[in-house]
């Protein structure tokens, strides 16, 4: 059975939303079992392929292709390397904590549960493809179910004329107000989200179809196109195609993660969400803008990725500043949380601009990291909101007196998301840290400003909810007592310190993905093999920059070029 | 020229499933006549008998791949032909299932309204046949000739007998340009079958003529600037019939402007191109924007529909094998999703009275079945996958950038983001929008098969496309002689123009 564990991944949680439209509503317990236990075969599924993941052969593994459109040239090709396999385990698990985090919905819960598992599906589906379009195709079926989710199960802003923007501004001082009327209501947010994602997504495509013409390849492969497209040097509009393609594919796909200028529709959409939404959102959703940048930008472009990537470096420094001091004077809890997410998403650009082995892995070991402590972050505030409907920090207060074991876990949060050592963020942040500073001293010096404003706000935010005096209003609120809502909160903060303690695997994992690519990014030479006539690839023997930092890396450096042949075949 | 006319019986068998639909055609208006009494729904189901019957004819047809050509080449059966009569049959089908109820609002001439929708099935797949001009006009006239009474069928109600009269006389309009157009090209080049004109110089009056013929076929089809009729005729119109108007007649209008523009006009494809892209570009950007500010689900559609021949026009731009396979299959994706989405516009104005777009307010409550279908449908049309018209659209852009049509595969992928809004604002109305009259919706058998139909071919082309794609790249297959081979792949000079 394990050859089909990338099956099982992706269409569980399809299967469960089919499954899930003959039953009734009237059948709760029913609904919520289908959901989860379609989720729970997901999640053990991603666990098999996580630890069954061969790091010494490396590549991609699990491979399983379905011929879909021979006049198009698509396969459904499924596959998972080193990255996509860690963000796979991370879906899967935000995907079934989301479900026990929204077992007490009421009103449509069978509708709920479809789209919550569709969303699900898609953005794994996004992990594990090994062909453009379905990269694509999943891409932009994640974003619909958004839509619904944030329209029909959301919540708006409260009062939300009276309410200062996250600026800081009133509402209609705020420059932004003439062309955000009825914004914070969640139709707008909804709106907005769709709208945004799909207008780069587009753009996107417009670059795969480039990439489609030009490699001349009649095919959407990935594997085929990264060893066999040839798309430098072709001239147009007085730069070149590549170039152009890059642009395209880079910030078509940032808008998701969401990078500084592109960032606007993300915190809107996380306030709007409900709990569970704003979980797989912030945790797995935005990830998909990183991974497909990986995917197909490095994987296809390589020279273009090395000497275009500097964009990534000097925008990731505003996302970093702007999202800190935005969360640092947001007043709604999950303007806060959001704003952080989009400011985290920053530190990922760093690893992924530096471009190198250091860095790069611990861009994806922070994208695994950042989704349990936002998700972990996210189901709290979710929590908050139900039991005292608002989501204003300065009407809160006191709350842990009712509420101690959803207080307690939120400090774990909070030190999971700020990199405390002990969490998996902390290995992640080290890491970035450490390998991009050779390359961009500057940046680090601001993601150290970042981290430091991550505490402030955070503890700023914990001390409005929990500490100080308490509301009367609120009195009637409860902890989190049940096993059903005490599970996902457990869940997400034991595999976080878990992987803080024991992150080998974790890393051994990414770095097997990541070798082969910053290979051929950056130290790779083509050499042509007359003999044989074809184009191949091996990794040059000398390496500029030693990336052995002994503190993280334990792993001997001619490991790379074995790890880099292993790759390719 | 001379018609001889000599029979054999071989050759009466490529007519076989226009005479048999004509002599049932006889039979559906004689039971009516003799029996009075009779429930007109049986009539619609004896409609549907027979096209049905004439359906699996075309399939075995299809199948066996009967072809050849008829009265000195003014009838041609080939696959694309048998492509295009199961696609108008098929549209048939399911608007005569869809509209029995809405038959009940008729005052007058019941059972006359199948005979007509069949008589303007019969004259379509004539023009889905047709390979010379002038029976391209008198097909085309003749099934126009039933949508001019089907559209003003509802007698004592002002929009229809508007929508009526519009209709008329623009549509009068459009055959004496057609008319004129065909005089001009029989002048200059003294043929009037597609694959005669071939080699014929480009004169003036050529170029006028086919520019005529042109504006004719793309007042059928509703392109930009010749839609001025379409808002207002969908509007006013008996809404099965508007369903019927959306997706039938378009086919069999594309089946010409095919013929024409790459058997006839295949060699002057530099110049038609321009054309085509300007039209296309025109129709997508002109649609979606002024559909985004409607407020009648009809008028909505009506605009989308114009944006999505802008789409189609885009693969009839690329001039490609390719291309018209894109067509063929955008069609069938386009079937699907528009027949479903006016089901159910029927469905809920057989329970509301009305077509105003606030009138869904909450249709996720009252019937969660017929707001999942719209849902589906209007994603289709915009192009979400996993459904239909995502393949569709792609399947378009692929064929396009093939043949490096880089601004209007631009202004397509954005009039895809625009397109969104509007069918988002549909859907909040019904999902996120509560109801003010939360009283259930109950849907009858007919239309509940109709919508059952639409979601199924909506969700299996947009999630397993091969069979499709393989029909039609079957079906154009006789135009691989024409059409120029895809252009190979030299470095652009330039990204904008073709």
């Amino acid at each position: 059975m394990g050859e089909y564990a990338l099956l099982y991944i992706l269409f569980a949680p399809f299967a469960g939303a089919l499954a899930l439209i003959f039953v009734s509503n009237r059948q709760p317990t029913l609904v919520r079992g289908i959901a989860a236990s379609a989720a729970f075969v997901s999640l053990v599924a991603s666990l098999y392929i996580f630890y069954g993941y061969d790091t010494v052969q490396g590549g991609f593994q699990f491979v399983q292709k379905f011929a879909w459109s021979k006049e198009l040239g698509i396969a459904l090709y499924l596959g998972v390397d080193g990255i996509g396999t860690p963000l796979v385990l991370a879906s899967s698990i935000l995907l079934f904590a989301g479900i026990f985090v929204s077992w007490h919905i009421k009103d449509r819960a069978k509708e709920f549960y479809i789209w919550l598992l569709i969303l699900a599906a898609a953005t794994i589906g996004v992990f594990m493809s090994l062909d453009l379009f379905f990269l694509y195709f999943f891409y932009e079926m994640s974003v619909i179910p958004m839509y619904l989710l944030l329209g029909m199960w959301g919540s708006h802003t409260k009062k939300y004329l009276e309410m200062t923007d996250p600026e800081g501004l009133k509402q209609r001082d705020s420059i932004g107000f003439i062309f955000n009327f009825g914004s914070n209501s969640k139709e707008y947010a909804a709106m907005k989200l769709v709208l945004f994602l799909s207008a780069f997504a587009v753009a996107a495509l417009m670059g795969i179809l480039l990439i489609y013409k030009f490699s001349g390849l009649n095919t959407f492969d990935i594997l085929v196109l990264r060893e066999q497209a040839n798309l430098m040097n072709i001239p147009v509009l007085g730069t070149t195609l590549d170039k152009i393609i890059w642009i395209l594919v880079f910030f078509g796909f940032a808008s998701i993660a969401p990078i500084w200028p592109l960032h606007s529709w993300s915190p809107v959409g996380h306030a709007a969400a409900p709990a569970a939404t704003s979980m797989l959102h912030a945790g797995v959703l935005m990830k998909l803008g990183h991974f497909s940048i990986i995917r197909v930008a490095f994987e296809i472009l390589p020279e273009t990725t090395r000497e275009l990537m500097p964009i990534a470096a000097v925008l990731c420094m505003f996302s970093i500043i702007y999202g800190g001091f935005v969360a640092f004077y947001a007043k709604d809890t999950k303007y806060v949380i959001g704003y952080s997410s989009s400011s985290h998403m920053g530190y990922v650009f760093l690893g992924m601009a530096a471009l190198n082995y250091i860095s790069l892995s611990g861009a994806v070991i922070y994208m695994f990291a950042h989704a349990m402590a936002t998700g972990m972050l996210f189901a709290m505030a979710g929590w908050v909101y139900d039991q005292t409907h608002t989501r204003d920090i300065p009407s809160l207060g006191g709350l842990s007196n009712k509420m101690p074991f959803i207080s307690g876990c939120f400090i774990v949060g909070c030190m999971a998301s700020i990199g405390m050592p002990g969490t998996v963020n902390f290995v992640a942040e080290i890491m970035i840290v450490v390998g991009s500073w050779n390359k961009y001293p500057l940046q680090v010096i601001v993601a150290m400003l970042g981290i430091v404003l991550t505490l402030a706000y955070l503890f700023k935010m914990m001390r409005g909810l929990f500490y100080g005096p308490m509301n009367q209003k609120y009195s009637h609120a409860h902890d989190a007592v049940g096993t059903v809502d005490r599970l996902p909160l457990l869940m997400m903060i034991t595999i976080s310190i878990g992987f803080g303690i024991f992150p080998m695997h974790l890393y051994e994992v990414v770095r097997s993905g990541v070798d082969p690519l910053i290979a051929r990014i950056t130290h790779v030479v083509p050499v042509a093999e007359s003999d044989e006539g074809s184009r191949s690839v091996k990794a040059a023997a000398e390496i500029t920059q030693p990336p052995a930092i002994p503190m993280v890396s334990n792993k001997p450096i001619a490991q790379v070029s074995e790890a880099s042949r292993g790759g390719q075949e | 020229m001379n018609f001889v006319l000599n029979l054999s019986f071989s050759d009466l068998l490529l007519l076989l499933p226009e005479i048999f639909l004509t002599c049932w055609l006889c039979v559906v208006i004689t039971v009516d006549f003799v029996s009075p009494r009779l429930p007109k729904e049986r009539l619609a189901y004896l409609s549907v008998g027979g096209l049905l019957a004439t359906l699996g004819c075309l399939a075995w047809f299809d199948v066996n791949q009967v072809s050849g050509t008829l009265f000195g080449n003014m009838f041609v059966l080939d696959r694309m032909a048998i492509f295009f009569k199961i696609f108008i049959l098929g549209s048939t089908v399911l608007v005569i299932l869809a509209s029995i109820e809405y038959v009940d609002r008729f005052t007058l001439f019941r059972g006359e309204y199948y005979a007509l929708v069949v008589m303007s099935a019969l004259g379509m797949m004539f023009m889905a046949s047709a390979n010379d001009l002038l029976s391209v006009f008198v097909s085309l006239e003749f099934s126009t000739l039933g949508f001019y009474i089907l559209v003003s069928y509802l007698r004592d109600d002002l929009a229809s007998n508007e929508a009526g009269l519009k209709f008329f006389i623009l549509g009068v309009f459009a055959a004496g340009l057609f008319a004129y157009g065909i005089s001009l090209v029989y002048g200059e080049t003294g043929k009037l079958v597609f694959s005669d004109m071939a080699s014929a110089p480009a004169t003036p009056g050529l170029i006028i003529g086919f520019l005529l013929i042109f504006a004719a076929l793309g007042f059928k089809i509703g392109a930009v600037p010749f839609h001025s009729w379409i808002p207002d005729t969908y509007h006013g119109a008996p809404t099965p019939v508007t369903a019927f108007l959306s997706i039938a007649p378009k086919g069999a209008a594309l089946a010409i402007l095919l013929r024409i523009f790459i058997v006839a006009l295949g060699t002057f494809k530099p110049t038609w191109i321009y054309l085509l892209v300007a039209v296309s570009i025109v129709s997508m950007t002109y649609g979606n924007i002024v559909a985004i500010a409607q407020r009648n689900i009809k008028r909505l559609l009506a605009y989308s529909g114009i944006a999505q021949i802008g789409n189609v026009l885009i693969g009839l731009a690329a001039g490609t094998k390719m291309g018209n396979d894109a067509i063929l299959f955008y069609l069938l994706a386009y079937l699907f999703a528009n027949i479903g989405a006016f089901a159910v516009v029927i469905a809920v104005s057989q329970a509301i009275g009305r077509d105003e777009i606030e009138d869904y307010r909450g249709l996720g409550r009252r019937s969660p079945f017929l707001a999942f279908s719209m849902l589906l449908f209007l994603l289709s049309l915009a192009g979400v996958p996993p459904l239909a018209g995502f393949i569709g659209k792609l399947y378009i852009f692929i064929a396009a950038i093939k043949e490096g049509l880089y601004t209007l595969i631009t202004v397509g992928l954005i009039n895809i983001v625009i397109s969104m809004y509007y069918y988002l604002i549909v859907v909040k109305q019904m999902y996120i929008n509560e109801p003010i009259d939360p009283s259930p919706i109950s849907i009858r058998g007919p239309m509940k098969a109709v919508i059952y139909v639409g979601l199924a071919g909506t969700l299996v082309i947009g999630i397993y496309p091969q069979p499709f794609t393989d029909w039609v790249v079957a079906a154009t297959l006789m135009f691989a002689n024409f059409v120029t081979p895809a252009a190979t792949i030299t470095p652009p000079t330039v990204l904008i123009g073709s």
